[in-house]
């Protein structure tokens, strides 16, 4: 009996200590967050250990998402090409190629952008894809699938995996040869669904001018806040607010209003379509 | 523990709270008069506009945050010059607006946008 009470005991203290520590770690966070110590330039490097530790997070997330994905096959020539096309026009500013270094932009980034050479030996074919679609987080990798479509996501892995073989001088004459290939842009005609929706307004940059209910964001002032916006009469003090009018605006604000400051953002039919429906489902 | 569940909300907020360090201040304008003036020339039929009861329009754009806007309509710089000008004669700096010329003084615009900028 007696040793059942101390057992209790022991065991009542050791999740007390381990309560107070969880705390204790959560406290001393929010003091060094708070404090400002923390450095956000990309001048100060990363612990060794962070940027391990960041990597290894990188390979295991990266091979658990792409676990389902089969690669087609890569060796066509005419694909290499197409993939050659979308590395010019959207891969070298920050990749740089064999014999060119990347642009001065990129240069400055932390992390900086790796050596694709090195990447097409280290990992396999589906997860180069699979980073190429869907990007990064908080590195400067963008998601490219709603830029390139599925067909040149695949011709670019098919491109990537022969750039550890090329030397610069054959890089150069494949590049000549690419020059009447174009990069196939997404076009993208799926069903509406909201969480497609969603990604379509942060994926073509809504929310770095708007806020819009449901869109975790840098909360900007730069446009009008999009909360309520099936209440809203007109679109940009002009057009009367329909679905048609919306997809209108937002495919080419500047010809329904020579002075906006909103851009023409380059967005396809198909997904002015459903971020309309999207907005026009706020209340 | 409650108490200090609080203060470290304070602390978050505080530390994620945005400060703006452009404070548009419009010369000769009365934040108080300005919200008289505006309940008046009934902007509140097309805005809806804080503080003022029955402004609770949707044809134009809600005025809640104007003070942080970083442009009028979205069409020009949010500054104290052009907001007036904007109230006063919208369609003479953007043809195509829905926004009418609302024949109202320099000064009853200036008193307006002080109010607006009070809105954050």
């Amino acid at each position: 009996m007696k040793y059942e009470i101390h057992r209790k005991r022991g065991f009542l203290l050791a999740a007390a200590g381990a309560i107070a520590l969880v705390l204790v770690g959560i406290g001393g966070g929010f003091v060094i967050l708070l404090s400002g110590a923390l450095s956000t330039d990309a001048t100060t490097q990363h612990f060794r250990l962070t940027h391990r530790i960041l990597d290894a997070g990188l390979r295991f997330s990266v091979r658990n998402s792409s676990r389902s994905i089969v690669a087609p096959t890569l060796t066509d020539p005419a694909m290499v090409m197409r993939g050659l096309s979308c590395y010019r026009q959207h891969c070298v500013q920050c990749h740089g190629s064999p014999g060119s270094a990347q642009s001065d932009a990129a240069k400055g980034l932390l992390p900086i952008p790796n050596s694709l050479a090195e990447s097409a030996r280290e990992w396999p074919p589906e997860s180069l894809y699979y980073i190429t679609r869907k990007g990064v987080r908080m590195t400067g990798m963008p998601a490219w699938e709603f830029r390139i479509s599925d067909e040149g996501l695949w011709s670019t892995t098919a491109f990537l995996m022969t750039l550890p073989l090329l030397t610069p001088e054959r890089y150069r004459q494949m590049e000549d040869a690419s020059l009447s290939e174009s990069c196939p842009p997404a076009r993208d005609g799926s069903t509406f669904s909201t969480d497609r929706a969603d990604m379509l307004l942060r994926q073509y940059a809504c929310h770095s001018c708007h806020r819009i209910e449901g869109i975790v964001g840098p909360n900007s002032h730069v446009g009008p806040a999009l909360s309520d916006w099936s209440r809203r009469r007109y679109i940009a003090g002009i057009l009367p607010n329909t679905p048609e009018n919306l997809v209108r605006w937002i495919r080419d604000p500047q010809s329904v209003s020579p002075t906006t400051l909103m851009p023409d953002l380059g967005v396809d039919e198909a997904h002015a379509r459903q971020m309309a429906v999207y907005l026009m489902a706020l209340k | 523990m409650t108490r200090l569940a609080f203060v470290t909300a304070c602390m978050i907020l505080g530390a994620c709270a945005r400060q703006d360090s452009y404070q548009p201040q419009v010369p000769g304008g009365d934040a108080q008069r300005g919200r008289i003036a505006l309940r008046q020339h009934e902007c509140g039929v097309c805005h809806l506009i804080p503080g003022i009861h029955a402004a609770r329009g949707y044809v134009g754009p809600p005025l809640t945050t104007f003070a942080m806007n970083v442009y009028v309509a979205g069409k020009y710089p949010n500054t104290p010059a052009y907001l007036v000008r904007w109230i006063m004669d919208a369609p003479a700096l953007a043809p195509e607006t829905a926004m009418p010329a609302l024949g109202v003084t320099e000064a009853e615009a200036r008193d307006m946008a002080a109010y607006l900028y009070t809105l954050e």
